[in-house]
């Protein structure tokens, strides 16, 4: 899964280095025209055309398969006999989707970095603000990224759980999980359903952009932290309500 | 203990043994059980599955836990394990409260429940080492050892290395009761563990689990094939559509069922033969129960004579009257002699003839019902 | 089924709280402060000897005129010629809502950013230098002032604010200016703004020919700085027109952040702003400025008629007028009326009449069609 993910950057970087006609031209996602210039930017490329669905899927895969997986192979009411308490199995479940989420984004940019730094030239690095970095400092700025978008994805890691704990079809779980950061980010793009919008887990997805200003402005992090933290909290409580009352029949 | 039970078991084969009855003093020796429930339900939604039951396992044994698929057997176990939460009713595995003291108990019970349970992608010994790190109070450093002595108990050591996809059933099987028994365990519970092995296989099992008792460890064995319970068990328990029709020693059960003569007479002459037989007061017996056709008052009761005690005896072409046999429950005060003779001398022309103490097998088919239905 | 229960409880107690925590937060944030008691004048007074000079801040700007959102129209056409631009860009202002940091450093130091969705649009005044930034076109235009010597006056509009979200500082200042017999000023409740108190003036006109309800400024209590401008439209609970800090550090920004060069790649455009500057900054005084700006600098000098906050604005286009007419947005914004097209906000009206004159102010539209026919 990781592999496909590293994949994402490489495409977007081979292709465009195969069609490259010296002037970038408009349109497709933010960033895109400016890797010719700058090899760095294919990682912060790759992550906008990564997180609506690609990160999302393999989140959703992920988190899904966590409870519902264990159930499916049998193994999970092993694991409970061993014995594994049901919280000590839910928060160990949840930490790994977690790591899986930073292994996920860094994959997507560090591979895109080892590509940009391949095939195209590298320099200080301009930033949204117009302010230009050095390569060291847009290094920092891209771990910082790929921590941000950790961060973004912990709620859904967390409601793929929640999924998880009700169901013992790990295929049906992942969907379902995969299907709510659709619905979401959907519901995000409805101008009448604003009032809901800062609610949704994928309202900050795309504000990681706030760490190329120049100063970095942290106020989406910490938003965005408080955000994926009551999204884990609620769907962490239901899904301890959920597992710890449940009758294990795989 | 073992004498309500058994008595229970004669008494009441369908409704379930009288929890009065089934139960032995529950202060005086309560200590002495491995596992000891009272009153456990559990329903889904309407259907109640398990249906108020009272075992009571003492320390030591082997006991089976028999009963055909779909009696609630599994449901049970897991109930045991604290895997589902019991609707009602109370559970004490090795003298501990259960759903509230999980994390003490489990440590000393191993387990292997409605077939093992792997990741298919890891070999053998992978697995155990998995399951054995999820265990908390497993000493990490000597995983090592106790895996490998576990896998070499059921026979695995040479297939460890491989992945447990390419395993067959009965390997999975040994693999799950190797994980069983990774750890010193006071209570092992054992959920069908023959399923899916060849015969060399089940024999081993059966080893297996005499010497585990001869270590002192309690087993709890599942299983709906009296043949393996009555091999090697001491104790056993029977369930019916969720309730426990009869508990006890497996010595005591066989008391009860030493009662049962049963008398089958193979004869074209059916009808004298009843007559004859109903004059000596051989008792009603249900064993002829399968046969729906075959009225309650017909008493023996008749069923076509290929039946295997007398079948291979006669060759039914031979005469152009069709053999009948007839069975019945004798009591013990008739002598068999007495029978042949009256039969004789009312012209009957008997076939075949023949009186066998009722097995275990007689009995569970007596409690559990026959046939292929499952009990809901 | 007790014990189950039991154990859902910590499960539905947590969303709950979070719950509450959530909807409660919006609340707490608007709790009133305990100040000491001040008239209307001195209030105004505090903001007249306002020296905040040098600060940091995050303005958020959001309207809601009423108007369709036009966002994604806009960014279609808006690339193609300027006045279409100029006008996309007006409308994305009125329509949306924004996000800008602001840096300051006395009048000749000034930084703005519009924070876009991975992107930004920056104007940065670094002495007589001036930069205008959008990092989503990678395009830059580089200005130097015209050198005015000691006329400038520290109290001067900051230039850098073209197309970008006013300061408390000057919608306050334009609206005090009309601070007159037309005017009722009164206090309204404390509030606190970006996590400081202030005190609030609400400015009611006494005219019933404007659209305008009141407009609520809240006032810094220790600096007398502006935090934030609230318009309300006549009948309406909600401000139709909103800016004001979310965040405020008094602080002198770092100084790196005036001094702008325009990355590698960039198209850089010299351009002199002189004339620029004398159209936009008169035109625009008065209520109806931000909706006249657009096209304000391109005809002929406006004319003002009325008083107060009946002010109409009035200017000759003069040129082609389905250059205007033909865009798409203009249809879909704009309402045929008799001699005309109106285009109709919860604040301002616009009309353009079919001889090529654009009148504008923050009053219905009928006394629009009036002025323009009075002529």
């Amino acid at each position: 899964m990781l592999l496909a993910l590293a994949a994402v950057p490489v495409l977007i970087a081979v292709a465009i280095r195969l069609t490259d006609d010296g002037q970038g031209g408009g349109g497709g996602p933010a960033f895109l025209d400016r890797i010719t210039q700058n090899g760095l930017f294919v990682g912060v490329t790759a992550l906008v055309v990564a997180i609506p669905l690609f990160l999302p899927l393999t989140v959703g895969v992920v988190a899904g398969d966590s409870v519902a997986g264990e159930a499916g192979t049998g193994t999970l009411r092993y694991l409970l006999v061993s014995p594994v308490g049901r919280i000590r199995l839910l928060v160990v479940k949840f930490a790994a989707a977690a790591v899986f989420c930073l292994a996920a984004t860094l994959t997507v940019s560090v591979a895109g970095i080892l590509i940009g730094l391949a095939l195209f030239p590298v320099g200080p690095v301009a930033l949204v603000s117009g302010d230009t970095v050095s390569v060291g400092e847009s290094l920092l700025r891209s771990l910082l990224i790929a921590l941000y978008i950790t961060l973004g994805l912990l709620g859904l890691a967390a409601i793929g759980l929640f999924i998880s704990t009700l169901t013992d079809a790990p295929v049906g779980a992942m969907a379902a999980t995969v299907v709510v950061s659709i619905v979401a980010q959907v519901v995000g793009q409805l101008s009448q359903l604003e009032w809901l919008h800062p609610w949704l887990f994928t309202y900050h997805w795309l504000d990681f952009a706030d760490l190329l200003r120049q100063p970095i402005e942290w106020s989406s992090f910490g938003a965005n932290a408080v955000l994926q933290l009551a999204y884990v909290a609620v769907f962490g409580a239901l899904a301890y309500g959920r597992f710890a009352t449940k009758d294990i029949l795989s | 203990m073992t004498d309500p039970a058994a008595q229970a078991a004669r008494t009441d084969p369908a409704g379930g043994a009288d929890p009065a009855a089934a139960q032995p003093a529950p202060t005086s020796d309560s200590a002495a059980f491995a596992i000891r429930t009272t009153d456990l339900t559990k329903r889904f939604g309407r259907s109640t599955v398990v249906d108020g039951i009272d075992l009571a396992v003492p320390r030591g044994s082997v006991f089976g836990f028999l009963g055909p698929n779909g009696s609630g057997k599994t449901t049970t176990i897991r109930m045991l394990l604290g895997l589902a939460s019991a609707s009602a009713g109370e559970v004490r595995v090795l003298e501990r409260e259960m759903p509230a003291n999980l994390a003490r108990v489990l440590p000393a019970v191993g387990a292997l429940i409605e077939g093992p349970g792997f990741y298919p992608f890891l070999s053998g010994r992978a697995n155990l080492h998995r399951l054995d790190s999820a265990d908390g109070f497993a000493s990490a450093s000597t995983r090592q050892a106790r895996v490998e002595r576990a896998l070499e108990r059921v026979g695995l050591s040479s297939a460890a290395g491989k992945k447990v996809r390419a395993y067959s059933l009965g390997m999975k099987q040994r693999l799950g009761i190797a994980n069983a028994l990774l750890t010193p365990r006071e209570l092992i519970v054992l959920d069908e563990p023959t399923n899916g092995l060849d015969p060399q296989g089940t024999r081993e099992v059966r080893t297996l689990i005499r010497s585990l008792a001869a270590e002192g460890t309690t087993v709890f064995v599942s299983s709906h094939l009296l043949s393996e319970i009555e091999q090697m068990c001491s104790h056993v328990a029977v369930m019916r559509a969720g309730r426990l029709v009869a508990q006890g020693a497996l010595d005591d059960l066989r008391g009860a069922g030493r009662t049962h003569l049963r008398l089958t007479v193979a004869t074209p002459d059916a009808p004298t033969a009843v007559a004859t037989l109903s004059r000596l007061g051989v008792p009603p017996a249900p064993l002829g129960e399968s046969h729906p056709a075959s009225h309650p008052a017909d008493r023996p009761a008749v069923r076509p004579a290929n039946d295997s005690a007398i079948g291979p005896a006669i060759d039914p072409a031979a005469d152009a009257a069709e053999s009948t046999a007839l069975e019945g429950e004798l009591p013990e005060t008739v002598p068999a002699e007495t029978v042949v003779a009256a039969l004789v001398a009312d012209g009957v022309r008997v076939r075949g003839f023949a009186v066998e103490r009722a097995s275990l097998e007689d009995l569970f088919v007596e409690l559990t019902g026959e046939g292929f239905d499952v009990v809901q | 089924m007790n014990r189950t229960w039991h154990r859902w409880i910590p499960a539905v107690a947590v969303p709950a709280v979070v719950v509450v925590v959530a909807v409660t937060g919006g609340v707490a944030a608007t709790a009133s402060a305990d100040l000491p008691e001040r008239s209307p004048q001195e209030v105004l007074a505090l903001v007249g000897a306002s020296e905040v000079e040098a600060f940091s801040g995050t303005l958020e700007q959001s309207s809601d005129l009423g108007l369709p959102d036009v966002s994604a129209l806009s960014s279609g056409s808006g690339s193609s010629d300027d006045s279409g631009a100029a006008v996309s860009s007006a409308l994305e202002l009125a329509t949306g809502s924004h996000t800008a940091r602001i840096y300051a450093d006395g009048p000749e130091r000034l930084r703005v950013q519009v924070l876009d969705t991975l992107a930004e649009r920056d104007a940065v005044r670094n002495g007589d230098d001036l930069w205008f930034y959008d990092s989503d076109e990678q395009t830059a235009v580089h200005a130097t002032l015209p050198s005015r010597g000691d006329g400038a006056t520290p109290g001067d509009s900051p230039p850098g604010t073209d197309g970008a979200v006013p300061t408390p500082d000057e919608m306050a200042s334009r609206f005090l200016e009309s601070v007159d017999p037309s005017t009722d000023v009164s206090l309204g409740s404390e509030q606190t703004v970006a996590g400081r108190d202030a005190y609030s003036l609400v400015l009611t006109p006494r005219t019933d020919d404007t659209l305008v309800g009141s407009v609520t400024i809240a006032v810094d209590a220790e600096t007398g700085m502006p935090l934030e401008v609230q318009v309300f439209a006549r009948g309406s609970a909600a401000a139709a027109f909103e800016v004001g800090f979310s965040e405020l550090s008094l602080d002198t920004p770092s100084a790196d952040l005036f001094d702008f060069a325009p990355p590698a790649g960039t198209e850089v455009t010299e351009k002199d702003l002189a004339d620029r500057f004398d159209g936009d900054g008169d035109g625009g005084a008065g209520p109806g400025a931000d909706a006249s700006d657009a096209a304000g600098h391109q005809g002929s000098e406006p004319t003002v008629t009325g008083e107060g906050w009946g002010s109409i604005v009035e200017t000759s286009l003069g040129g082609d007028l389905t250059e205007i007419t033909s865009n798409p947005l203009f249809s879909q914004l704009a309402t045929p009326v008799e001699g005309g097209s109106v285009l109709q906000t919860a604040l301002v009206s616009v009309l353009l009449t079919d001889d090529g004159r654009l009148l504008a102010g923050a009053v219905p539209a009928e006394l629009l069609q009036q002025a323009a026919a009075a002529e």
